[in-house]
């Protein structure tokens, strides 16, 4: 697995740091910043994939990536491996508009499957209401809530190149836990189906989205409410 | 997520709903059959949410009574429906007809429109709809909202 360290034109190496889908704690702030001080970093930048870059002199690396683990911090893989994903800030207590935890979903696939080898990289956004901040439908797997708990899920987006792909409906209106399972379901697929450095959204042009049909299970909306509300419906209890 | 069914106030949309009941000609009678009425379904979905603490009941929607065929009539229903609009939280993209609110407006259109109106999210936006779809009930609904002004 490759990780997040690049050499760039002016000599300097850029250190790719993850967190929590780009939520630190001040403690992590604080801390990164010291790190940043006491080893020579030029700047940090916020990457568009909630990661910061650290900038600093080759010799100064290996330091300060020593810091990151106390911290709780990461470098970031690289490659042809899930990228760390990006996540809105979607959940009960920060964002107004969420309409379910995009946060705590996105996290939990982060934990889960960032690094795992795939054929070509392989990007994940969770967004917490329709508006899709992060773009759900520009990446390789996207969910987007669509009630509460309840996300609609989208495979073999492109956000970048030349060429932009948004990705086509996998699910509707399943939970988190369906989500987790689908993305495993749409990452065994991928590995089996896809040729060398292939990116999803070729696959899927190459191979026919029936390829990636998930089973009828992973798709089942979870309609405990509305059966639980037409059994309420029928019983005692009238409107007057 | 961001609005609570807490933060709505149910018990006035109950009492809306509870003056339509309280004109039904079938109303405390064997003949009162709530899960065959628009009304009674508004109610019974008031009634779940409050039990359950939700705001939105997924596939309810699915679930809308559409054979009652009892006459309603504009005046007897705008004052509820306003509440609707009083209670909406105005989610705009965020809108789903499973929403608490929205299913008894939909109930209350159909009660009297026999069809419900696409909820735009915005009561301003639904407002508009409805004085170029319907506009007697629109000036009706906005003399119920200037009601609840003063």
């Amino acid at each position: 697995m490759g990780e997040g360290y690049f050499k760039q034109r002016n000599g300097l190496i850029a250190v790719d740091i993850m967190a929590a889908c780009g939520v630190m704690t001040p403690e992590q702030w604080a801390g990164l910043g010291q790190a940043a001080r006491e080893n020579n970093v030029f700047r940090l930048k916020m990457t568009a994939r909630q990661t910061v870059v650290v900038l600093l002199p080759e010799e100064n690396v290996e330091k300060l990536v020593a810091a990151l683990e106390p911290l709780g911090l990461k470098v970031a893989p690289f490659g042809k491996v899930v990228r760390p994903v990006k996540a809105c800030p979607g959940n009960q207590d920060l964002c107004p508009r969420a309409i379910a935890d995009a946060l705590g979903l996105g996290i939990a696939i982060q934990e889960k499957c960032v690094g795992q080898e795939v054929p070509k990289d392989f990007k994940i956004a969770v967004a917490g209401c329709p508006r899709g901040c992060t773009e759900p439908q520009c990446a390789d797997f996207g969910a987007r809530a669509s009630g509460q708990n309840r996300f609609d899920v989208f495979i073999g987006g492109r956000g970048s190149t030349v060429k932009p792909v948004h990705g086509v409906p996998l699910a509707r209106k399943v939970t988190a836990g369906q989500v987790m399972q689908l993305l495993d379901f749409v990452l065994e697929r991928y590995r089996n189906l896809a040729q060398p450095h292939e990116r999803l959204c070729q696959t899927l042009a190459r191979v026919g989205e029936n390829q990636f049909q998930p089973p009828a299970e992973l798709l089942a909306a979870p309609e405990e409410e509305a059966s639980e509300f037409a059994r309420f419906l029928q019983g005692g209890g009238g409107g007057n | 997520m961001a609005v609570k069914v807490e933060e709505i106030n149910l018990a006035a949309l109950e009492t809306q709903l509870d003056r339509i009941c309280q004109g039904c000609d079938l109303y405390n009678s064997p003949g009162c059959n709530p899960s065959q009425c628009l009304v009674g379904f508004a109610r019974k979905v008031l009634s779940f949410a409050a039990q359950k603490k939700l705001l939105d009941i997924p596939g309810a929607s699915r679930l809308l009574p559409a054979q009652d065929f009892k006459p309603y009539y504009p005046e007897q229903v705008a004052g509820a429906i306003a509440e609707t609009c009083r209670q909406c939280r105005q989610c705009r993209d965020n809108h789903s007809p499973d929403c608490v609110i929205a299913l008894v407006r939909s109930a209350l259109e159909s009660a009297l429109l026999q069809e419900t109106i696409d909820y735009p999210g915005s009561v301003f936006l639904y407002l508009a709809r409805i004085k170029e779809q319907h506009p007697q009930l629109a000036a009706l609904l906005a003399r119920e909202l200037q009601k609840g002004r003063t």
